[in-house]
């Protein structure tokens, strides 16, 4: 028996020696073949158990198990570690550049204006503001004379306009929305709203001027709406668009269709207030104009001005872009050249 | 406005306020400072002397040699090139060491071999606007009057030590277009006093005055004339010359320079005829008859017509009210009586007659803001006083005033109740502090109890509402001391309506799909619009700025074309743009009423697509376009179908009408080559979407459904149909075919094919089919029924062959 025992030591000594060459899963089964198959060298051994003594028997037995398990276990140590392998090198092969591009979804881009735009209505639309459109193609009526601007008044000289026929025009400003608005409210309160849409002026198209532009009007009615709260809404605005550390300055200035009138600034958005060229070194910078709604106007609207009281506003988007986007010519808004309007393609 | 600091210094004490400090205050108040810019434009060691010798300079014909006097003993030896340095003038003289405007330096020098100490000055070179002076003073050297002191520094003679602030008057501050109302403006602002004379005595000629005067529109409220005799047709003061300058008015000669100083002292115009040519002398102040003719006193013939007001005689019209005099009452080196005219004329009628015949006058705009009825008087006695100290003139006769019946008030009274201001404005303030800004304005007030009477003086035709009041406090209190305060109103909802919702969610989604926004110009050129055929005829502008620019459009095609264009030709290969906007639309020209503004989703592919490592760049065809309208609709909730469509203007074979419902509600089509042509691009595929019809087609909300508990099974079939046969009427040939059994779960076409293997005129078009069940699967004998009945309505209605 000592010598079968000497064998089968041997025979593992080998079969151990010869799997840590193996590298190919091929040779691998060959090596399972040869020394844990029907004809393999451990079997034949074990055959021989049948000449040896009844009391050997079981050790020897014993031995050939171990020595099975021994082969069993190191083929399946061998098998992982040579599949590993093997999977690493396929991986290694698929390896591709991850630095080329991906495959394009077509992405455009929302015009600055809009994109101002939309921003705007979400602010007062999150104030409880609606939003109404109307008409391009004005009345004089609705334009001017309802807006306390009888014809002849000087103060339409501060807007040029283009007129279609006696009576209609392009509209100047979002303004007679107020009027129409107050009357299709038919007296009810309170109206808040704003309305966005295209103007036109009889301006010759230079840097900062545009024979058709964009503007905001706002509109509160109401009863026992005061000057404060106009500069409260603006500030809450400003703070939304701008930045908590916005604040805003009015000056007084002249409207026909607002009573009391003033001017709005913002710290520059450039400088925060320290003064630059954007803002002339001044630190503040002129957005919107705005005031109380004349009483006239809420008079010719069915709105008794004794009773109810309100404020309007109006800014000019292409402005807030500019000072935004860092644009310095309007012509560039309107030209839509795609390398320019690329650069708005941030969602 | 421009406004001279030192002039309203005169006037009211502004104690050590700077021009800026001013300026500041100013625009605070509302009257907005746009610029303070000193009149010394960098002029220094510059003063008055006088040439006391001149000779040729002997190395050249075009230069002088001039002895100078400038009172330091010793005449200085300068060389000059003007023409007319003679001996006698006396002139600005820069000295050795002087500076003049654009950082000139003066020094030392020989010219040509004659020494030089220093230069005799034109007003250019001492930065005098040219523009503003007599055209004898605008050439050569700027000479100054005889008694000038020499040795004066030029600054001090000049009033180049003075800052002019030239404010953003808002129209409704007409009272502000005067050194008066500045006055006024800036006394109330600082709290202070003023000294502005309000009342003037005026020296009267004995007698009574010549001149009758007969007001026979009633455009004219009130019309005051002075005659004057003697007037010595001379300049006027040095100082009054550079008080017009510094405020942008042209000096001429006396007469025209008193009449402009009174008008910037008061804001008043004034005009002078000669006396002599007024017929009669009788003044008439009427309507013009349409078709009268005057010669104004720029030499140009002008027709008149009935809604203008001019002054005559009983024989002719001698000016137009307000707007310009008559050149055969002009005032002439002759003249010997002058008539000095201030009057009111109506403000729209100046305004109309202006923008008739193109005028534009300092005159013209304080009438057209409107004058004060208070200052007509005064302003016409200062004429006249500053006629008779300055130009030796003798007035005959007092002034002559007519007026209207009803004349203008000088005052009128606002109720005014503080409480109810604080209430308006939302901040504290005490009814002392409001007294004092009443009266700091010069209004009166008249208090009794908590309800109070606000007076106001005529030159604060601004003021005549109880808002009106509001605003006066509340800026001069300082809007910086209005708190910020939120609107107590009751709770609304904000959200978008359908449209403008649809319109957000149609915005993101088309540039989700790689498409542009742009905006462009609704107005443009009706040969822009030639190629589109429309039966709309584009709105036109009365007056339009350009060609390019003078109708509404009809359609957003050719702005969209027009953008293409410019990428084109600025090295963008291509691309897919979209505008939300609107064309203009009527049927009756010229226009009556509103028209129709109709609203779209205008698209435009052209060019090349961006090639890219998995896809070469190509052309954009029709069924990009037809991709990102499917993708579209159905995210906006619309059911739309193509049917070919007849736009003369698309490519018959390749555009199609979107049809929702019953509804045609936008179109989609490569451009017709001809279109394409026109517009100046190679190919382009064009689709538009109308708002208020995709609006009216949008389905109900969504439902779910429960999913199917049983495998459904999918068919495939190849069939040959002809060639010209639509896809989509074999898929709706199979749809409707099968509809009643409920079972058909899906359908499309995946491939079609042409060439080998299918006869000539013929196409294989591969359908794909899903049956579901929802109470059990499908049987293969089922299953082949479907498609055995679908193969068969396609043979049937479409002559299709099963393709082996």
């Amino acid at each position: 028996m000592e010598a079968l025992i000497v064998q089968l030591r041997r025979l593992q000594e080998t079969a151990l020696a010869e799997l840590t060459k193996i590298s190919a899963t091929k040779d691998l089964t060959n090596w399972r073949v040869q020394y844990l198959g029907k004809k393999s060298e451990l079997n034949a051994l074990s055959k021989q158990m049948g000449g040896l003594r009844q009391e050997e028997r079981p050790l020897f037995g014993e031995r050939v198990n171990e020595v099975r398990n021994a082969l069993e276990a190191a083929y399946l140590e061998r098998q992982t570690a040579l599949a590993a392998a093997e999977q690493a090198l396929r991986l290694a092969q698929e390896t591709i550049d991850i630095t080329l591009p991906g495959r394009a979804i077509g992405r455009g881009a929302i015009h600055p204006i809009s994109r101002v735009i939309q921003e705007i209505e979400d602010i007062f639309l999150g104030m409880g503001f609606s939003i109404v459109d109307g008409p391009e193609i004005e009345t004089d009526h609705y334009n001017f004379e309802l807006l306390n601007l009888p014809k002849d008044h000087p103060a339409r000289d501060m807007q040029d306009t283009f007129y279609l026929s006696d009576e209609l025009l392009l509209r100047t400003h979002t303004s007679p929305m107020q009027v129409r608005t107050m009357e299709r409210m038919q007296g009810d309160v309170p109206i808040k709203v704003i309305v966005p849409g295209r103007v036109y002026r009889r301006d010759e198209d230079d840097a900062t001027h545009s024979h058709q532009f964009t503007q905001i009007e706002g509109l509160v009615v109401g009863e026992g709406i005061r000057m404060s709260d106009l500069k409260g809404t603006l500030e809450s605005f400003a703070k939304a668009l701008f930045g908590p550390e916005q604040r805003v300055r009015l000056r007084p200035s002249y409207f026909p269709f607002t009573e009391p009138s003033a001017e709005v600034d913002l710290l520059c958005v450039h400088c925060h207030g320290e003064g630059c060229r954007v803002c002339k070194g001044t630190g503040w910078i002129e957005i919107l104009g705005a005031g109380m709604v004349h009483p006239r106007v809420l008079d010719m609207s069915g709105y008794d001005s004794t009773r109810y009281s309100g404020f309007a506003f109006g800014m000019g988007p292409e402005r807030i872009a500019m000072l935004r986007y860092g644009i310095s010519d309007i012509r560039l808004l309107y030209q839509n050249d795609l390398r320019f309007l690329a650069q708005f393609a941030r969602a | 406005m421009k406004v001279s600091y030192q002039w309203l210094r005169e006037y009211v004490d502004l104690a050590d306020l700077s021009p800026e400090a001013l300026a500041d205050k100013l625009t605070s108040a509302g009257l907005a400072v746009d610029a303070v810019e000193p009149r010394n434009k960098g002029v220094s060691g510059v003063v008055v002397g006088e040439i006391v010798a001149a000779r040729q300079h002997p190395n050249a014909d075009r230069l002088r040699v001039c002895m100078v006097n400038v009172g330091t003993g010793e005449p200085l030896q300068i060389v000059c090139g003007a023409p007319n340095a003679n001996p006698g003038l006396r002139v600005p003289v820069a000295l050795p060491g002087a500076t003049l405007p654009g950082g000139v330096q003066i020094r030392r020098t020989t010219l040509r071999g004659v020494e030089s100490n220093g230069m005799l000055c034109s007003a250019a070179e001492i930065g005098l606007e040219t523009r503003l002076l007599p055209s004898a003073q605008a050439t050569g050297l700027f000479v100054l009057p005889e008694e000038t002191p020499i040795g004066e520094d030029i600054v001090k003679v000049l009033c180049l030590d003075d800052v002019v602030l030239d404010i953003d008057l808002t129209p409704n501050r007409s009272d502000c277009f005067s050194i008066r109302g500045l006055v006024h403006e800036v006394a109330a602002i600082l709290r202070s006093r003023h000294s502005f004379p309000e009342h003037i005595e005026a020296p009267k000629g004995a007698g009574e005055s010549p001149i009758a005067i007969d007001l026979a529109t009633e455009r004219c409220p009130r019309y005051e004339a002075q005659v004057l005799d003697g007037i010595n047709q001379t300049s006027s003061p040095l100082w009054m010359q550079m008080r017009l300058i510094a405020m942008g008015i042209r000096t001429i000669d006396l007469v025209v320079d008193v009449t402009n100083y009174v008008m910037l002292e008061w804001g008043q115009p004034l005009h002078a005829f000669d006396a002599d040519s007024i017929a009669q002398s009788q003044i008439v102040v009427r309507q013009a008859h349409d078709g009268e003719e005057l010669v104004t006193l720029d030499g140009q013939k002008r027709t008149l017509t009935r809604d203008m007001i001019v002054i005559s005689d009983p024989e002719k019209a001698i000016g137009l009210a307000g707007v310009m005099g008559g050149e055969n009452s002009e005032i002439t080196a002759s003249t010997r009586r002058i008539a000095l005219e201030s009057a009111r004329f109506d403000g729209s009628s100046v305004r109309r007659t202006g923008q008739r015949l193109g005028l534009r006058s300092e005159a013209q705009q304080r009438f057209e803001k409107g004058v004060d009825p208070a200052a007509i008087s005064p302003a016409l006695a200062r004429a006249t006083a500053l006629l008779v100290e300055l130009g030796g003139a003798r007035p005959i006769g007092p002034s002559v005033a007519v007026h209207q019946e009803r004349k203008a008030g000088d005052s009128w009274q606002i109720p005014f109740v503080p409480e109810q201001c604080r209430e308006a404005l939302g901040f504290a303030i005490s009814n002392d502090e409001m007294e004092a800004i009443f009266h700091a304005l010069g209004f009166g007030v008249h208090r009794q109890e908590d309800k109070w009477l606000v007076e106001v003086p005529s030159r604060r035709a601004d003021v005549t509402l109880t808002a009106d009041l509001y605003e006066e406090i509340a800026r001069l209190h300082g809007y910086d001391n209005i708190p910020s305060t939120v609107t107590v109103l009751p709770v609304t909802p904000g959200m978008r309506d359908r449209r403008q919702a649809m319109l957000a969610k149609a915005r993101v989604l088309l540039v989700n799909m790689g498409l542009f926004e742009v905006r462009t110009y609704a107005l443009t050129s009706p040969d822009a619009l030639a190629p589109l055929s429309s039966p709309y005829r584009p709105i036109p502008l009365l007056l339009p700025m350009s060609d390019e620019r003078r109708v509404l459009r009809t359609h957003l095609l050719p702005s969209l074309a027009e953008v293409a264009v410019h990428n084109l030709a600025h090295q963008v290969p291509g691309g897919a743009v979209f505008e939300i906007g609107k064309s203009y639309l009527t049927s009756e020209l010229p226009l009556r009423s509103q028209p129709q503004e109709r609203e779209v989703i205008a698209m435009l592919w052209f060019g090349e697509t961006e090639g890219t490592l998995y896809e070469k760049a190509r052309r954009y065809d029709f069924y990009d376009a037809k991709g990102v309208l499917e993708n579209l609709l159905a995210a906006l909730g619309a059911d739309a179908s193509y049917v070919r469509s007849a736009i003369p203007w698309l490519h018959p074979g390749r555009s199609a009408d979107i049809v929702a419902g019953e509804e045609t509600i936008g179109v989609v089509g490569e451009l017709h080559p001809e279109t394409a042509k026109a517009f100046g691009i190679d190919r382009a595929i064009y689709a538009e979407i109308d708002v208020a019809s995709l609006l009216a087609t949008r389905e109900s909300d969504m439902q779910a459904k429960a999913l199917p508990r049983f495998p459904g099974s999918r068919r495939d079939i190849a069939i040959v149909v002809d060639r010209e046969t639509l896809v989509g009427d074999l898929l709706r040939t199979v749809r409707e075919r099968l509809a009643t059994s409920g079972l058909l779960q899906g359908l499309r076409a995946f491939d079609v094919y042409v060439g080998e293997g299918v006869p000539e005129g013929r196409k294989s078009v591969a359908i794909t089919m899903f049956f579901q069940h929802a109470e059990h699967t499908l049987t293969d004998d089922e299953i082949e029924q479907l498609v055995a009945t679908a193969i068969d309505a396609l043979r049937v209605n479409h002559n299709a062959q099963l393709r082996s």
